[in-house]
């Protein structure tokens, strides 16, 4: 799919990012905050669709070898990535358009909170940091919201053990 | 209470525990008795519908099936029910309330399970936030099986409710019902990164594409995909 162009202008341009084609640009999370706001006060994005937080656990590198037939594999360290997607609505001058971004967190660090510009993201934030644990940072109200509020662990990580014991079932 | 004899297109069920008084118009019966009819015939319903067994419930609810006609009226408060039927996948997060709401509940209660997933949690039985079937955590009289039950069903898991109120009410003793075995049979499909026959990924293969129909698509001369030769383990199957 192809993004609209005066937001990839608008990445590439101001921010400096690379687009890409199946899941937009990857945004670090310094610039997160003045990106969204950008988008949304510039662009008119002001409609926000979704936030999905999706877990990769620790992959360690394997250097290739080719009398056993290894590719290589590049290492990369526990983290969640955080897709972004954010629609406009249609208005005379412009036909609607969606926009998506990502963000790399790696686990134990945070991610600003885009629930100060779009009000939409407030629950849906709530939802990612209770299933896969993605710490937003200056949410009002970080708490889950939809497992049991002693829940133990994060049920959507990679990690998690699928026997985990919860009282008084298992 | 008055029983007229001329009229004999006129039927009641209560008529059936009255002991007519020869030449009077008088009936006698005992308390015991009326008040099991009474209570056998006006089970109010809380529907704890919380998934897809709860459109059945509606469905039974509705003018075709029409639970009303047994007295089964459903109402929205637990107050002032008899009868809860829970409907549905019942989570870690939800049964305290369910627990909550059938204590709410006046005494005398009675317990529907229906559908699977209420009896013991189906398919969804090892997913973390699913309750293994609501009788781990409050009692069930009636167990109603089915994914989801028909609203046949349903009548007649109340037809059975019934039969136990009035055994209860005149004093006998009721064997009280077993949780239902399912006959479903887990499939042992190895995780990925185990080991996995190849002959199991054929036949399920071949399964997916014959579509149930039991060889039929083979018989007519289709011919399915092969899959790729597997590596020959050294020092087994040294046919080929």
């Amino acid at each position: 799919m192809s993004w609209p162009t005066d937001a990839a202008t608008l990445c590439q341009d101001r921010f400096g990012l690379e687009i890409c084609e199946a899941e937009g640009p990857l945004v670090s999370a310094d610039q997160a905050l003045a990106l969204a706001t950008a988008l949304k006060d510039e662009l008119d994005f002001r409609f926000f669709v979704h936030v999905v937080s999706v877990h990769y656990p620790e992959v360690e590198a394997i250097a290739a070898d080719e009398e056993k037939g290894i590719d290589a594999i590049i290492g990369t360290p526990d983290h969640t990535m955080v897709h972004y997607r954010l629609r406009r609505l249609a208005n005379p001058n412009r036909s609607t358009d969606t926009f998506a971004f990502r963000i790399k967190v790696p686990t134990g660090e945070s991610t600003p909170s885009l629930s100060g510009v779009w009000l939409g993201a407030d629950w849906q934030e709530r939802e990612q940091y209770d299933l896969v644990g993605t710490v937003f940072s200056g949410h009002p109200d970080l708490r889950r919201i939809m497992m049991p509020e002693d829940w133990p662990g994060h049920p959507l990580r990679r990690d998690y053990a699928i026997d985990t014991s919860h009282f008084p079932w298992r | 209470m008055g029983v007229d004899q001329s009229n004999q297109n006129f039927e009641h069920p209560l008529f059936e525990y009255m002991e007519k008084m020869p030449g009077l118009d008088l009936a006698m019966t005992t308390a015991d008795k009326i008040l099991s009819w009474g209570s056998r015939n006006s089970m109010f319903v809380f529907p704890m519908a919380t998934s897809c067994c709860g459109i059945e419930f509606m469905a039974a609810a509705c003018g075709r099936f029409d639970l009303d006609r047994i007295g089964t009226i459903a109402r929205g408060t637990p107050r002032q029910c008899d009868v809860m039927v829970i409907a549905g996948t019942i989570t870690v997060k939800m049964a305290p309330r369910v627990k909550k709401l059938w204590d709410m509940m006046p005494e005398p209660k009675w317990a529907i399970a229906m559908g699977s997933c209420a009896i013991s949690g189906d398919f969804y039985r090892d997913i973390y936030s699913v309750v293994p079937g609501v009788d781990t955590f409050m009692p069930v009289d009636v167990y109603v099986p089915g994914c989801p039950p028909n609203p046949d069903h349903l009548l007649e898991g109340f037809r059975r409710l019934q039969d136990k109120i009035k055994a209860k009410r005149a004093g006998e003793w009721v064997e009280p019902e077993t949780r239902p075995v399912s006959g479903m049979q887990m499939p042992s499909v190895p995780r990925y990164g185990t080991d996995r026959d190849p002959a199991y990924d054929q036949a399920q293969l071949m399964a997916t594409q014959n579509m149930g129909l039991g060889g039929e698509l083979l018989a007519a001369g289709v011919t399915l995909p092969q899959p790729a030769p597997q590596p020959v383990q050294s020092g087994e199957g040294g046919d080929s």
